[in-house]
């Protein structure tokens, strides 16, 4: 039983992690693509007038054609794809976040304590951000189910937009199952995640110099 | 009196430890329970549209570009440009580290990523020339400061989101409009080249009268080979500034094309970075995006609240008031930035204060670019001032130095930056020169 609930959690973890890579990867690439057709589209556009002019019948053909191919795929789209895919990235980010310990506060009372009063003061910290993100998934959701009546889509894409808002409840909730999680962890081991900011850019430390950790 | 409740809430959510967005939502719900009558369906749907803006994209698309950028090998070619540079003159190692960090802050939006990318390499390498560690170390975290002045920068983007859309009135009752991702980076050359040289002089002060070493001057074939070699990287500041001032790209589209760019150059031109590493950079990118994305959602709420409280105005209509003029404002404005800044980190204050500061420096007629500027500079101090630096963390953990040496080490420069702070605040054209001459603004 117990093994059961490790594997799934260790599988929850990794869907977590591999959701908000592929979600990042996914919207840069979108957008790169999306001026690369904005910017290709003119340069084949010039090569056919300028072909026209220099009298180069294949050259003008193959430039109408590629034109065309390229015109195609209409991209007018990208933009609002990008923001709910960063949108997603960010709401699942945050609870990946709260696993890792990158979620800082002013740390400096807390540091200056001892004993009891620093171990109460920091799971009270941790079950007032478990407080929040449920009280906010909640209202998230109370607005996804609103926004499903109202038979709402977005802009461009006519995707609905409860599925889009979905982002919040989820996100938060899971939110709130890191911070419980974290705090049990913490009061039971009296260990945290900690974030080293000098690790911030997944630097390795440089192997032999005086920075090696 | 509302105001004295909200900043009460906040500030006592702040000390217990709680992380700076908790501790901003959780204010926004006590005041709304307590207090006014917000519909709170409006407060759900803000937490969705509070980061809905393609403008704010390029923070995730920079910070991925920079972590391939201190990945891949780049700013190890950079400081082998600067040293071939500077390399000869009295604390040559510091200088070049000077040069590395300015060269580095224009292909990354990050401080403490500038910090552990050149300090990695140049505060050992200086040691064993024989440098003083707590100079090196002290060189490159304050140096590191300026990868948040030298477009492009997290934090120019983090200010223009925070104020954009405010509805803000002038001295004489004239919309004013908040400044632009463009005009701020545009706005941020100028000060940041004066502050690399600022820095660097005060580096070669230091150097000359303790008689620190210099390396052998190398040739100009060495130098151009150096420069060759660094090709690929430097681009990038072609791509991003050229792209955003020619208006072939917005800022989003140009970090976009960047991180794929840094992506091809750091796997596929210098091989530093394994593809097999991809996911690990991209994961560490999203994580940090995600953690900023959800303070500004936070934040964006605390506006909210403080606009409908019509707090900002509030302040504004008092101290115009009380006869405050441009001077005496921004005199407070300093104070107040440095203060915050040595407990929190950047992104919070700006995105905390800029919403509350930006309505009265409208109404006082500074102009919403050199305001920036201004924020953008007090930051930077405050990446260095204790107990809360993250420049400070970064360069204690790769030179072993404690925090109290750290905090010593960087005195000088930080001396220097607060003149030039002085400089930046009274004198508008340093950062608006260049914008208004390109015609930006």
């Amino acid at each position: 039983m117990g093994e059961e609930r490790a594997k799934a959690a260790r599988i929850l973890d990794h869907l977590e992690e591999i959701i908000i890579a592929t979600l990042l990867a996914a919207a840069t690439l979108l957008i790169f693509v999306a001026v690369a057709q904005r910017y290709g589209l003119s340069g084949v556009a010039s090569v056919y007038r300028w072909s026209r002019v220099e009298d180069l019948p294949w050259l003008t053909s193959l430039a109408k054609s590629l034109f065309f191919a390229i015109a195609s795929v209409r991209l007018t789209w990208a933009q609002e794809l990008c923001i709910f895919m960063v949108v997603w990235m960010a709401k699942f980010g945050a609870a990946y976040g709260v696993r890792t310990g990158i979620h800082v506060g002013v740390d400096i009372l807390v540091e200056n304590l001892k004993g009891t009063s620093q171990r109460v003061l920091i799971v009270a910290g941790l079950l007032a951000g478990a407080l929040f993100t449920v009280i906010i998934g909640t209202l998230g959701a109370q607005l996804v189910w609103h926004i499903y009546d109202t038979g709402q889509t977005s802009a461009v894409l006519e995707l609905p937009m409860w599925l889009v808002y979905l982002a919040v409840p989820l996100g938060s909730y899971l939110m709130c199952y890191r911070f419980l999680e974290v705090a049990w962890h913490f009061w039971k081991t009296g260990e945290r995640p900690h974030h080293d900011p000098g690790a911030v850019e997944g630097i390795e430390p440089v192997a032999g110099s005086e920075g090696a950790r | 009196m509302t105001a004295a409740f909200i900043f009460l809430v906040l500030i006592a959510f702040l000390l217990v430890g709680m992380p700076v967005s908790i501790a901003l939502g959780l204010t926004v719900l006590t005041v709304l329970f307590f207090l006014t009558d917000v519909p709170l369906d409006a407060v759900a749907l803000k937490l969705f549209t509070g980061i809905e803006s393609f403008e704010l994209m390029c923070v995730p698309f920079f910070i991925l570009a920079g972590n391939f950028m201190t990945h891949g090998g780049v700013a190890k070619r950079m400081i082998r440009f600067a040293t071939a540079m500077t390399g000869h003159w009295p604390g040559g190692l510091g200088l070049a580290a000077v040069v590395a960090c300015a060269i580095f802050a224009a292909v990354s939006g990050s401080s403490p990523a500038t910090v552990v990318a050149i300090g990695s390499i140049m505060i050992p390498a200086m040691v064993s020339r024989g440098y003083p560690k707590s100079f090196g170390a002290g060189v490159v975290a304050s140096s590191g400061a300026l990868g948040i002045l030298i477009p492009p920068s997290i934090v120019m983007v983090l200010y223009s989101v925070a104020t954009a859309g405010m509805n803000v009135k002038g001295p004489n009752g004239e919309r004013v409009h908040a400044a632009s991702v463009d005009d701020l980076f545009m706005a941020g050359v100028i000060p940041g080249l004066v502050l690399a040289a600022l820095l660097g002089l005060t580096t070669f002060w230091i150097a000359w009268s303790r008689g620190y070493p210099k390396t052998e001057r190398q040739s100009w074939s060495e130098r151009l080979a150096a420069l060759a070699d660094c090709g690929w990287g430097l681009a990038l500041i072609v791509i991003v500034m050229g792209g955003i001032y020619g208006g072939i790209f917005t800022p989003t589209e140009a970090a976009a094309v960047s991180a794929v760019y840094a992506f091809i150059v750091a796997v596929y031109i210098y091989r530093d970075l394994p593809l097999s590493a991809v996911p690990r950079v991209l994961l560490a990118s999203a994580s940090m995006s995600a953690m900023l994305l959800y303070i500004i959602t936070n934040a964006v709420l605390f506006s909210f609240l403080l606009t409908h409280e019509q707090i900002p105005q509030a302040i504004a209509d008092w101290l115009v008031h009380q006869g405050f003029g441009k001077i005496a404002f921004l005199a407070v404005v300093n104070i107040v930035l440095l203060i915050a800044g040595c407990f929190m980190e950047p992104a919070s204050v700006t995105l905390i204060l800029a919403p509350i500061l930006f309505p009265v420096a409208a109404a006082l007629g500074i102009d919403p670019v050199h305001f920036g500027i201004i924020m953008v500079v007090n930051m930077e101090v405050g990446m260095l001032t204790p107990p809360v630096g993250l420049n400070l963390y970064v360069a204690s953990g790769i030179s072993r130095l404690g925090l109290t040496t750290m905090s010593r080490a960087v005195m000088p420069w930080l001396l220097t930056m607060l003149g030039f702070l002085m400089v930046v605040t009274y004198w508008p054209e340093l950062s608006l020169a260049l914008p208004r001459w390109l015609g930006m603004m």
